[in-house]
């Protein structure tokens, strides 16, 4: 017969007293309940015990504060009394008294604080570079404490309500243009051009004219004789220019100083220009005026003619050329004989009138030029003439040559030196005039700067700066090696 | 406990409190200057909620403790336990930023993923074991008391064997005299009635056969039975396995006397009911030994993580 079982034979093989026993499972249990949270306890314990914190830190320490990751103290200073030791201000300061963010503008905005845009413990980032976040704090809804703002009022990031650049922006009349003088025509020099009156063709390159300018200026078409020369005026920026007239800087000076290869040098004459562009003035000399300021090439002039009709007083005795009498015209005489003084005064007041009526006046624009009659033919003078007075000389206007273009922002040519000049100033291949803005917009820039780990740093850091650091201050070392090593234990 | 339908509240409240937090925890980050900190007003109040959350989860082992508290049905706190518990997870990820910072919150996080994950092991094998427990361990017994149950099987066995083949000489001990195994041949008169109380069953009709006829018999349990009921852990043993177990018996069954079938029978069921034992005992370190992770783990993770409350606001 088979084996039967009932609840009551199933439920006498059972102790009743079994839950009092305890099991191998049960006093597994029970003793790793109370020997995990005890080594947990003990561990807080021993850490506490050995005076190391570094067990509540929230994260590791960015990289330039790696060396402080033993020293806690360093910056969450307890006072005393207080059980709170957060991280003050005060402690950041003590290493980098460096100044405040640039003015809080928004009503009933304090200062801001140095962990609200550097935020420490988030690994072993770079703590300078601050959020987009932390400055759309503001800047996605400026409100300036006087009303209107002067600035774009509501950045979240370059991708997300960033302005075009300011130099670029069309004005009222739909066109953006650049405060420089000098007129130029980028599309002519960019093409086979000819060197000189009597020089070979050839092809110009951007650098040929442009270099940052810390980088030895280009020879190629430069004039040795100009280079070496000391000039009496100063190259009036348009930089220096709006800062003077304003009285606003441009932008706050960087903590480190410029390398000089951020930023590309003004062109100067005596670099770019005298190579090709002679600033003969009388066919006597093969030599040129000074490029400097009228008074000097007057001067200049006069002292040069005065040399030569001294050498050669042959030439005071001027002949009539036939075949410049205008038929309308009395015939004037066979010859006519000049004083020195005369001779040099016509001589220098015609090279005046070919240099700002055509040479200078090729690239400058002089002021009061217009306001002078016209030149009367040599022939056609008299010795008694007025026109042996020279004129008034004219006013140069300044050149206004953009050192900085985005005068809010820092730019590094030197960071960018692998791409060729065209591919972001492409308009410099048609450019004909002057007035024409010739650096990339907002767009070229975000083609490589956009967040993302396949492209360029495109964070608000990457270009401006927030604090003045023209206003740091010097500090007193207070880390001792030892210490570090240690942390302080 | 069984997850049914009978938590769609908890499962639906749960669902919401996630969505509701995940929703502010995305603003949140997107418009934190910093990205996302534990530090912060809204960090500090996902920290807070999601230790509240392990706070309440641990007080299960309290309320279990002490049953005759009348704070809210058991049943309550068991589905509490289960789905607050496994939110303390996604809003401590919301409060840490899904970081794991420094030392004591990296060891916190860990904890917190292995105690929440071990908490959904064991929910999980909690809601299919049992239906697994029961079809295939018809004969459970209590787990504490299945080695005393495979005792008696085994004490049971030597009578049975000794009723055909004689004594094996076997000495019954203190225990053997006193307990009484549960199985039995119903139709013969149980021999503990007439010996003193003890409580083995044995077959009343004793046949003992010669020892060549029984020899089979006894040769196979003493090298197979014997050592599976006293060793039941080695799966090399023929008699660990069903259909080996079902040969093997079949085998000896042709080599016995029609006289020892019902004591190969009887010999055949205490192996199965020592198999059951067997699989039951499998099937309840898988239903409870995730505990031996999960309550240390807990409790530690509520110790350390009052620590870091505290350390966190003060620095």
């Amino acid at each position: 017969m088979a084996r039967t079982r009932t609840t009551k034979k199933l439920a006498q093989r059972i102790d009743l007293n079994y839950f009092k026993r305890p099991t191998r499972f049960k006093r597994a249990r029970l003793w790793l309940s109370i020997l995990l949270p005890l080594l947990a306890l003990m561990w807080i314990a021993e850490r506490t015990i050995s005076k190391d914190s570094r067990v509540y830190s929230s994260g590791r320490m960015s990289g330039a504060h790696a060396v402080l990751e033993t020293q806690c103290a360093a910056c969450h200073v307890q006072q005393a009394g207080v059980f709170s030791a957060h991280a003050a201000d005060s402690a950041c300061l003590a290493c980098h008294d460096g100044p405040a963010h640039h003015p809080v503008g928004a009503v009933g905005r304090k200062e801001l604080g140095c962990a609200e845009c550097h935020a420490e413990h988030r690994g072993r980032v770079n703590i300078k570079a601050a959020s987009n976040q932390a400055c759309a704090t503001c800047h996605s809804d400026l409100r300036a404490s006087g009303g209107a703002s002067n600035y774009a009022s509501n950045i979240r990031s370059f991708e997300d309500g960033h302005p075009e650049f300011a130099a670029v922006r069309k004005s009222s009349n739909g066109m953006a243009v650049a405060p420089g003088t000098i007129q130029l025509n980028h599309a002519i020099h960019m093409k086979p051009i000819r060197r000189g009156p009597t020089g070979p063709i050839v092809q110009l390159d951007c650098a040929d004219c442009h270099r940052p300018t810390a980088v030895t200026p280009p020879t190629e078409y430069s004039d040795a004789s100009y280079v070496g020369a000391k000039v009496t005026y100063t190259a009036m920026t348009a930089d220096r220019f709006f800062h003077l007239a304003s009285g606003v800087k441009p932008s706050l000076p960087q903590r480190h100083p410029a390398s000089g290869r951020e930023l590309m040098a003004p062109v100067k004459f005596a670099n770019a220009c005298g190579g090709c562009h002679l600033l003969t003035f009388d066919k006597r000399f093969d030599f040129g005026v000074p490029h400097d300021e009228p008074e000097v090439v007057r001067t200049f002039m006069v002292k040069k003619f005065q040399e030569y009709i001294a050498a050669h007083p042959e030439a005071l005795r001027e002949h009539r050329d036939p075949d410049r009498d205008l038929a309308e015209k009395a015939p004037a005489p066979e010859f006519r004989v000049l004083t020195p003084a005369q001779w040099v005064a016509e001589r220098t007041g015609d090279a005046e009138e070919l240099l700002w009526r055509k040479t200078c006046s090729q690239c400058h624009i002089l002021s009061t030029i217009e306001a002078h009659p016209a030149p009367v033919a040599p022939w056609l003078r008299l010795p008694t003439d007025s026109k042996f007075e020279l004129k008034p000389l004219p006013d140069i206007v300044p050149s206004l040559t953009r050192l900085q273009w985005m005068p809010h922002a820092k730019f590094d040519h030197d960071a960018h030196t692998g791409f060729t000049c065209v591919s972001c100033h492409e308009k410099a291949l048609t450019s004909i005039t002057s007035s024409d803005v010739l650096i990339p917009g907002i767009a070229t820039c975000k083609q490589c700067h956009a967040p993302g780990p396949d492209h360029a740093e495109s964070r608000c850091f990457e270009c401006h700066t927030y604090h003045d650091w023209s206003k740091r201050k010097e500090i007193t070392p207070k880390f001792t090696l030892p210490a570090l090593q240690t942390g302080g234990r | 406990m069984h997850i049914d339908r009978t938590q769609r509240g908890w499962a639906f409240t749960s669902l919401a409190i996630l969505a509701v937090s995940g929703a502010v925890y995305t603003l949140y980050a997107l418009e934190a200057p910093q990205g996302p900190r534990g530090g912060s007003t809204v960090g500090l109040v996902f920290g807070s909620v999601g230790f509240g959350f392990m706070i309440f989860a641990a007080l299960l082992g309290a309320r279990k403790r002490v049953p005759v508290w009348r704070i809210g049905r058991a049943q309550a706190w068991m589905r509490g336990h289960l789905w607050l518990g496994f939110l303390a997870l996604p809003i401590i990820f919301f409060h840490g930023g899904f970081r794991f910072g420094g030392t004591l919150t990296q060891i916190l996080m860990w904890l917190l993923i292995v105690t929440v994950g071990s908490g959904v092991f064991g929910a999980v094998l909690q809601n299919y074991l049992p239906r697994i427990m029961t079809q295939d361990v018809p004969l459970e017994t209590i787990y504490d008391e299945i080695g005393n149950v495979r005792k008696l099987l085994r004490e049971e066995a030597d009578r049975a064997v000794e009723s055909v083949c004689g004594p094996l000489g076997f000495t019954k001990t203190k225990s053997e005299e006193e307990l009484r195994a549960g199985g039995f041949t119903a139709m013969r008169p149980m021999t503990a009635a007439t010996s003193g109380g003890a409580a083995v069953a044995a077959a009343a009709e004793i046949v003992v056969l010669s020892e060549e006829e029984s020899a089979p018999l006894r040769r196979f349990y003493l090298n197979e039975m014997r050592p599976f009921l006293e060793r039941p852990r080695e799966r090399r043993l023929v008699l660990a396995q069903a259909d080996k177990s079902q040969l093997a018996f079949s085998a000896v069954r042709t080599l016995m006397p029609a006289a020892a079938h019902a004591a190969l029978d009887d010999l055949q069921d205490i192996c199965d009911e020592a198999r059951q034992l067997q699989k039951q005992e499998r099937l309840h370190r898988w239903l409870h030994g995730w505990l031996l992770v999960h309550i240390p783990l807990s409790l530690a993770l509520i110790l350390l993580g009052a620590v870091h409350a505290v350390m966190a606001l003060r620095y």
